[in-house]
């Protein structure tokens, strides 16, 4: 990286030593990924702003295991692995991403409810520290807090093994949150095993693509009956585009559906989308111009409106219309054609697989 | 065996000589009883709308105006049926006025014969007429209630039923109905289009232009928020009621049995309140993405709306692509008001203002010669005989009633405004006219509930 601001900011969050001196960093760093934001091509832009958000991540679990010994609870008593679902696990958070997180912990020789109640402990403090760093709680609680995602690598396999036998609505939007999961601190062979595991059952259930492919085609891209753009109609953001869920996240479900058929664990959408035109799921003019539509999605997604309430950075996902200039438009029309295009080829190949 | 029977014949003459005396009811008679029977009928049917009304009206409005929106219905049915009775329906079909071009004078208090009398002509008691001619008035009042829903004040509501059952719906439906000078012109309106939507319609645009907007419907950036009424179940089966009841409506409006025709109109009403749904809800579908059971339902009735003036002119064909238009015209034109920033609560100005001015329209465009010569009103449309000239005079009796309705509304309305006030307090609405104007919820458990979750 060659940007010496940022090369500066994540050396400063690397040797911060209270949550409050990370908040202020968060807050340089935002206005300076602000500055870069109109310039820099989005994909760099991308990878630096999530270096930051990961800098933060990390030195905010550090400093709760700090906290924990200084509280007299010792270190951790097994290695373990913080996870990251959501934007976080993708590597591409925007200025203002809410906390998905999790812990995978290696099963504890003896005295299991000690160590749990360990993790447990971090946890909240890694939770608090990240609100107090602007990270907003998730609100479906899926947290490294909460119990039922703070688990031993024995325990996680037996829910992963659960939600694959019993594919509720819930179950199939866990195992989908978990597809995303990636390690930002810790020990990643962990993260490997489980996810060896969830591949496992993929093979042995192949029914829940049926299943995962109805849950992740609900989100219907933003282009209408005339190929025109879909806009609020009522409200504060009235005339608005939801970027988020009318372009975004159906690209982000349709290549991951994509990638899970194949294996593949890389948790990018970008990066997948390589991956599966290596394993000529896609072909290369199909894997650009997939490429250069997200592209867009992320570039969008970046301008949407931020809301400050609270102290917490927190983003609608929608988009002015306003902000968008002619050839953007054009641009943004042509990719959702490529998006709904996408969608029903996942549609075509999944439903293929099956019969 | 045969003995008996004759015993027993013999008896039963003794004591009914008329069964076995009287003569035949003449055709004119009984062809008189029929008429009055299905006038009767219709006039039932078309009463039962105000029933639809209320259902639409509180449907698609909260839950704290509820009681207040469904019983002012009644109540405003029954203030109208004796204003009418007074007044309204002397202005409207009473005699010569000596000024009969523009209204009747005469019948007031109206004491109508007890029967009809068939050898002076009559086809029907004036009494069903009465009946049918006062729901007709009673359904434009209703319409017109749209434009206050939520926020007028009770005693509005009174005066304005007054002056609208005493002047302006009758002078409208006498220029068109009742000999007027528009009849004369040949409009063709045939269950009113024109005279009860349209008039209903614009009485609400002035009452709601003149109440503004309902607290919380737009922002400060110009952008509507959408007010959702409480009970979609209530509006859907509100359009089936006003639905059924448009039967008595439009094929009542032959009030004749004759040959059958009134199945003709029914016909046509049929398919135009068919297509006038199935074309809004597939133009949501297309421009928001969401097939919106709102619009459908808003599009169901403009097709009726719109096909009431011209159901008995028109081909079946023609009735489809009335409605189809109206569906598709009421979507925009509910777009249209929201733009402007005008509040429409329960969409009156789309569903029987705009679907109304395209009704009356469109038999300009599509009445046949030989439905017109049927009905005995006006001359066929611009396809059927290339002449402009029935378009013309549809065209005026849309802008002349416009104009009338909206002047009179506007001034009516705005001189209550200066003396008595038309708009409930900020309290009040936000309280609800059920408590402030009745003390009472209609939804008491429910109401209270959030009241106290307000208070605690």
């Amino acid at each position: 990286m060659d940007d010496p601001v940022q090369v500066q900011l994540l050396k400063q969050i690397g040797e911060a030593d209270h949550v409050e001196g990370l908040r202020s960093l968060r807050d340089q760093a935002h206005e300076h990924m602000e500055a870069l934001l109109p310039d820099r091509p989005v994909e760099q832009f991308n990878e630096q702003l999530n270096e930051v958000h990961d800098a933060l991540i990390r030195r905010s679990i550090h400093l709760a295991e700090a906290e924990m010994a200084r509280m007299g609870k010792g270190s951790p008593p097994v290695p373990y692995a913080y996870l990251l679902f959501g934007s976080g696990g993708r590597k591409e958070q925007t200025l203002s991403s809410d906390q998905d997180s999790g812990i995978v912990y290696e099963d504890p020789a003896s005295d299991s409810p000690e160590v749990q109640q360990y993790f447990m402990e971090l946890c909240e403090l890694v939770v608090s520290n990240l609100q107090k760093t602007g990270y907003p709680l998730c609100e479906g609680n899926v947290l490294s807090s909460n119990p039922e995602w703070c688990l031993s690598l024995s325990a996680w396999s037996g829910k992963l093994e659960h939600w694959f036998n019993e594919p509720a609505w819930e179950s199939v939007r866990y195992l989908l949150i978990v597809a995303d999961a990636r390690c930002v601190y810790g020990d990643e062979a962990l993260l490997a095993e489980l996810k060896d595991s969830y591949f496992t059952d993929m093979l042995e259930t192949p029914v829940i693509l049926k299943r995962m492919l109805e849950n992740t085609m609900r989100h219907k891209v933003l282009l209408g009956f005339f190929g025109q753009l879909l806009k609020e109609q009522y409200g504060e953001d009235t005339g608005s585009l939801d970027i988020k869920y009318g372009a975004y996240i159906p690209m982000v479900n349709a290549i991951r559906l994509l990638s899970i058929q194949v294996g593949i664990r890389e948790t990018a959408t970008l990066d997948r989308i390589k991956r599966l035109e290596e394993a000529s799921r896609l072909t290369a003019q199909e894997a650009r111009s997939y490429e250069q539509a997200f592209r867009l999605f992320l570039r969008l997604r970046l301008m949407t409106t931020e809301q400050y309430s609270d102290g917490l950075y927190a983003n609608n996902g929608k988009l002015s219309s306003r902000k968008l200039t002619r050839e953007m438009t054009d641009e943004l029309k042509s990719s959702l054609r490529l998006g709904k295009k996408l969608q029903r080829a996942v549609f075509k190949q999944t439903m293929g697989r099956l019969t | 065996m045969f003995k008996k029977t004759m015993l027993a014949l013999g008896i039963f003459t003794l004591l009914f000589p008329v069964a076995a005396f009287a003569e035949d009811p003449s055709g004119a008679t009984l062809d008189m009883g029929l008429n009055s029977v299905w006038v009767m009928l219709s006039f039932i049917l078309v009463l039962l709308m105000q029933g639809g009304f209320i259902l639409l009206e509180t449907g698609s409005t909260r839950m704290k105006n509820a009681g207040h929106v469904a019983g002012k219905t009644i109540f405003t049915t029954g203030l109208a049926a004796l204003i009418y009775w007074a007044f309204g329906y002397g202005i409207a079909f009473g005699g010569d006025s000596g000024l009969n071009a523009l209204f009747g004078w005469g019948d007031f208090f109206f004491n109508p014969a007890i029967v009809a009398d068939v050898a002076a002509g009559d086809t029907y008691p004036s009494t069903v007429f009465f009946l049918f001619q006062l729901a007709f008035a009673a359904v434009s009042l209703s319409i017109a209630w749209g434009g206050f829903a939520e926020r007028a004040k009770l005693s509005s509501y009174i005066v304005f039923t007054l002056f609208f059952i005493a002047i302006i719906y009758p002078v409208v439906a006498h220029w068109i109905w009742g000999g007027g000078w528009l009849a004369e012109d040949g409009a063709q309106d045939f269950a009113g289009s024109t005279v009860v939507h349209l008039t209903g319609a614009l009485a609400a645009f002035a009452a709601t232009v003149l109440l503004k907007p309902r607290i919380g419907k737009f922002n400060k950036d110009g952008s509507a928020n959408e007010i959702l009424g409480h009970n979609q179940v209530f509006t859907a089966l509100s359009v089936l009621l006003l639905w059924v009841g448009w039967f008595g409506f439009n094929a009542g409006s032959t009030v004749a049995v004759g040959e059958g025709f009134f199945g003709y109109v029914a016909f046509n009403t049929m398919l135009g309140a068919g297509a006038g749904g199935v074309a809004a809800l597939l133009i949501s579908w297309a421009v928001t993405g969401k097939a919106d059971i709102t619009t459908m339902l808003n599009g169901t009735l403009a097709g009726l709306v719109a096909i009431t003036a011209s159901c008995a002119f028109v081909d079946p064909w023609a009735a489809v692509v009335i409605g189809l238009v109206a569906g598709v015209l009421v979507f925009y034109s509910v777009k249209f008001f929201e733009k402007i920033k005008v509040d429409d609560p329960i969409y009156a100005l789309s569903v029987h203002g705009a679907a109304g001015i395209w009704g009356t329209l469109a038999n300009g465009i599509f009445a046949t010669q030989a439905l017109a010569d049927q009905v005995g009103v006006g001359t066929g449309g611009l396809i059927d005989t290339g002449s402009w000239k029935q378009l013309w005079v549809q065209f005026e009796s849309v802008v002349v009633v416009g104009a009338f309705v909206l002047a009179a509304s506007f001034l009516v309305l705005g001189v209550m405004k200066m003396i008595m006030g038309f708009r409930v307090t900020e309290e009040q609405e936000i309280i609800g006219l059920d408590l402030s104007e009745h003390g009472a919820y209609g939804y008491p458990e429910q109401m209270k509930k959030a009241g106290q979750h307000i208070q605690g």
